[in-house]
């Protein structure tokens, strides 16, 4: 009698893990991020024929914008003595031994000419190893936009280092405000010209701005209850509106102007793609249960989202062309927020683990998933344009910011607009 | 005798069914109304009413001054809230013990025709927002759909989704996040 029992129940313990243990190899989390060395730059003090408060102005905001990069160490002026940076800003006068014997690999220097309410920068970038000039240029601006001229020439550096631009020129959209009053914000990514671009006095949330640049989606209780609003940026005008019942949020664009959004009502959550020009919108796709943030491949062939069809939100991929849907994550209860990078090779999300809810970074076929943060809750990871930086939500510290790091979790930098309790940032194109 | 009970029942109707918002309930006053709702205490300023021989009128009568005065009391108020239906992390499946609370309700809104409701569904501050606004949403409808079930008709549900953008308490401990995993129910001031 014994025996038999015992039997029934090992038959149904091995039933048990057959029927439970998923069909595809398990993913675990690297904690460790693939790191990359940076490079020691100096910026000593920028020369020339404008007022002390100007010069030493530019010369922070260069040395801000590198650090921002995560590309850079840059050097503190302490570290500076007056015999380096009384030297002229032409090779000539540079002894670029001394530079290298404090550690300094890269060199810019700058002369300014403000005249009239017109501003000139002449910037030059060498490497102390050879002398060899990287970047000469001349950056002319009305003085009183002197910030985008070094933003521009930050850039610029980026660009002969790297190959590729940075984001010391990009605006962000984001929301801003307190528990029941909360709009959408608009500013450059330094800081400064921070604007409000709804005034509801109600909720508005899940700002997103459309690949052209034209138009702005977001999601607002200014009704009563939770609308999808489409407005034309340059007019200032709603093109758009669905006012249908249950939950509409929109947070992604594809093509030009085609927003994705979900609508989620009844029994059913359907994700469209709405081409705000043509204003023709098609069903995606319709399940039970919910589905929320769709993100499209920069091609527009793929779309990664989040969904409770199993049990509990995963992250799904779904090949647009032959219809198939593919679960990418199988680690944890948790795992939502995808959003697709620029080029296509990885997704950003977030996943509970050890009780927090991090940013992480997966494959696009959902192999290497790693966490990037470090405790607390963070939230709305979203790609810069070029795809080497991901801006996000967290709370450390007691109240919510925005925050920007590399793809791979270095250089978190913080990032501040206004007063409130700032969320979903996304880069505006 | 039993006609002149009838009458002042009516004039008592009369006078809650036309205060409007302007009446808030001190806490005492909203712990008897709801006592009323369920039917415990006799309706205020009415007159005790016998058990035993009474007529199938005044039976009628009586039992739709339980089912009304409740509510009317409550639509005087204005804002009080009808019942929170609370849920598991991440669940929006109505957990056993709220049936019994529900069926109340779903009977008190067939005996008031003219009363609306609106389902607000709301989470607790963990996870992600966008998936909140649509988990706080299936939260609502759960509710809708079991009283649409048990026979009161859509038409008079409302369902709103706040995701975790208003929580009922500001604290980080798991007692405050199961309070703010709430389906809010409320009389539909729009309805």
């Amino acid at each position: 009698m014994k025996r038999f029992k015992l039997t029934q129940a090992l038959l149904f313990a091995m039933a048990l893990v057959l029927f439970t243990t998923p069909g595809h190899a398990r993913v675990y989390y690297d904690i460790t991020a693939t790191s990359f060395k940076k490079v020691t730059i100096g910026v000593p003090p920028f020369k020339g024929e404008a007022a002390d408060r100007l010069r030493s102005d530019t010369t922070d905001l260069l040395n801000k914008d590198l650090d921002l990069s995560g590309f850079f160490i840059t050097t503190p002026q302490s570290l500076m003595d007056k015999e380096l940076t009384d030297e002229g800003v032409e090779k000539a006068s540079i002894k670029f031994g001394n530079w290298r014997s404090i550690g300094i690999e890269l060199l810019c220097k700058a002369r300014l000419q403000e005249k009239d309410g017109d501003l000139a920068i002449e910037a030059y970038l060498y490497d102390t190893l050879d002398g060899s000039l990287m970047l000469a240029k001349r950056y002319r601006t009305r003085t009183d936009e002197w910030r985008r001229a070094v933003h521009r020439l930050a850039d610029d550096i980026m660009l002969a280092v790297t190959g590729e631009k940075g984001i010391n020129s990009s605006r962000v959209v984001f929301v801003s405000g307190t528990r029941n009053r909360k709009d959408i914000y608009i500013s450059d990514i330094d800081g400064t010209n921070t604007k409000s671009l709804t005034n509801f006095r109600s909720i508005t949330l899940s700002p997103s701005v459309s690949p052209n640049g034209r138009y702005l989606a977001y999601t607002s209780y200014k009704e009563g209850k939770p609308n999808l609003f489409v407005m034309d940026l340059d007019q200032h005008k709603e093109v758009y509106a669905d006012r249908d019942e249950g939950m509409k949020t929109g947070t992604a664009w594809t093509g030009k102007a085609t927003l994705l959004y979900t609508h989620t009502a009844g029994r059913y959550s359907t994700i469209y793609s709405l081409d705000v020009e043509k204003k023709e919108r098609k069903v995606i796709q319709r399940n039970e249960g919910i589905s929320a943030s769709p993100s499209f491949s920069p091609e527009g062939t793929k779309m990664v989202f989040v969904s409770d069809m199993h049990g509990s939100p995963q992250i799904y991929l779904k090949d647009l062309v032959s219809g198939n849907t593919n679960r990418l994550t199988f680690s944890g209860t948790y795992n939502s927020a995808p959003v697709f990078s620029p080029k296509g090779d990885t997704i950003a999300f977030v996943a509970r683990f050890e009780g927090a809810f991090e940013i992480c970074l997966m494959n696009a076929d959902g192999s290497n998933q790693r966490v990037l943060t470090s405790g607390g809750l963070n939230d709305s990871p979203q790609f810069s344009p070029c795809g080497r930086y991901i801006i996000y939500s967290s709370n450390k510290g007691g109240k919510q910011n925005i925050y920007v790091m590399l793809f791979n979790g270095e250089n978190k930098r913080l990032l501040k607009f206004t007063e409130g309790e700032e969320s979903q940032p996304k880069f505006v194109p | 005798m039993k006609y002149l009970t009838i009458l002042i029942a009516i004039l008592i109707m009369a006078i809650f069914g036309c205060a409007q918002k302007a009446v808030k309930m001190t806490p005492a006053e909203q712990k008897q109304a709801e006592a009323v709702q369920a039917g415990k205490y006799p309706p205020e300023g009415g007159e005790r009413l016998k058990e035993g021989g009474v007529s199938e009128e005044e039976l009628a009568a009586r039992e739709r001054m339980k089912g009304m005065s409740g509510l009317s009391n409550l639509e005087a108020a204005g804002k009080s809230v009808l019942l929170d239906v609370l849920f598991e992390f991440d669940s929006y499946t109505i957990k056993p013990e709220f049936f019994p609370k529900l069926d109340e309700m779903a009977t008190a809104l067939k005996n008031q025709r003219n009363i609306n409701v609106v389902v607000e569904g709301n989470c607790d501050e963990r996870g992600t927002i966008e998936y909140n606004l649509a988990l706080g949403q299936k939260r609502a409808e759960a509710v809708k759909s079991y009283l649409v079930k048990i026979g009161v008709d859509s038409t008079r549900i409302r369902t709103v989704s706040f995701g975790k953008e208003v929580p009922v308490d500001p604290g980080h401990t798991e007692e405050s996040w199961a309070k703010n995993r709430r389906a809010h129910i409320k009389i539909d001031q729009k309805g």
